[in-house]
């Protein structure tokens, strides 16, 4: 069992390990490509504005008003929460302590 | 029941100032979002989730550490005060991460095409909101004893482990998770950080009142649950 485990781990090793020549392949293939960024990249590093009526024309109003929504209603859906919670132990507080008051003067 | 009483009117004051100001924040930051701040010449209107979605996470990692922090000095001192802490932080917490990952996949949609992915960084988040959702779902079992308040707290003081790992993530394992955001300066127009500046304020300013809020009702439960424990013993 013990060498099958060892036998395992050491194939797992040999699968996922790169071996030299790979990995300065990777670096030379990566230092040449650290020049050109691809759209996408780009996109992930700013944000710029636009100008004009442009942005009447662009999608993702509807994605959009989701999204707030959604932040409203899970705010207000647990403001109702807290509250329903904060009668609930009001109430038990005062039927504690006349509970309690009573059983005082028994 | 006085010392309650007296205990909620001293902080009462404090609490309205900060609703106030946190509700008129809102108003303004809803105003320089919509009206001040342009639309994203990429990604068009669907942009703007991006200043509610960063000051969730962030109010998110708020909420969480606040848990963090009670748990460890309720494990130190053994005090239900802090526990009480580590319960209004995870709930909170785990509020805006509800937030965080209903609006991200809506501008992961727009920007990506897709839903969700196995980004590092959408991975911890995932991971943070598992944690402390156990950590609920623990407490949710009726009346909470020792045994389960210890078990819960080193749950919340693991989670906080994974705050950093999410923050990091896509520096370290290159996710396609947006950095526009970074230490050497940013990627956004001046009005862009303007309208994000205000919601990370007011995002702040929400975070404090409903874990503040939170506290409060999870001390009056604890009184509750003491009193009904002198009940049952008299």
């Amino acid at each position: 069992m013990r060498s099958l485990i060892l036998a395992t781990a050491i194939a797992m090793m040999a699968l996922f390990l790169p071996r030299p020549n790979a990995l300065a392949q990777e670096e030379a293939a990566a230092s040449a490509d650290s020049g050109a960024e691809d759209p996408a990249e780009e996109r992930a590093a700013q944000f710029v504005g636009v100008k004009g009526a442009d942005a009447e024309r662009i999608p993702g109003g509807i994605l959009m008003l989701v999204a707030y929504a959604i932040v409203w209603l899970l705010l207000f859906g647990y403001l109702f929460r807290m509250r329903m919670l904060q009668r609930q132990t009001a109430d038990e507080l005062r039927r504690l302590g006349a509970e309690i008051k009573a059983s005082g003067g028994e | 029941m006085k010392t309650l009483g007296a205990r909620k009117a001293g902080s009462s004051t404090v609490w309205a100032l900060l609703l106030i100001g946190t509700l008129a924040l809102f108003g303004v930051t809803l105003y320089t979002i919509f009206v001040v701040a342009p639309v994203e010449q990429q990604m068009g209107i669907a942009q703007k989730i991006f200043y509610f979605h960063v000051p969730s996470a962030y109010a998110m990692y708020i909420g969480f550490g606040v848990s963090a922090l009670g748990s460890l000095m309720y494990l130190i001192k053994r005090d239900t005060k802090w526990d009480a802490v580590g319960v209004a932080g995870a709930e909170v917490g785990f509020l805006f991460w509800l937030i965080v990952v209903c609006t991200g996949p809506l501008w992961a949609r727009k920007a990506w095409g897709v839903w969700w992915t196995w980004d590092p960084r959408l991975t911890t988040t995932l991971l943070a909101g598992m944690i402390f959702a156990a950590y609920l779902a623990l407490r949710s079992m009726g009346e909470a004893g020792e045994v389960e308040k210890r078990f819960a707290a080193g749950l919340a003081i693991f989670g906080l482990i994974d705050l950093p790992l999410i923050h990091y993530s896509v520096q370290r394992w290159r996710g396609v998770h947006p950095t526009v955001i970074t230490g050497k300066g940013g990627g956004l127009e001046s009005e862009m950080y303007w309208a994000l500046g205000l919601s990370f304020v007011a995002f702040t300013g929400l975070a404090i009142l409903l874990i503040w809020m939170r506290l409060s009702v999870e001390r009056d439960r604890e009184q509750t649950a003491q009193l009904r424990f002198e009940l049952m013993h008299q």
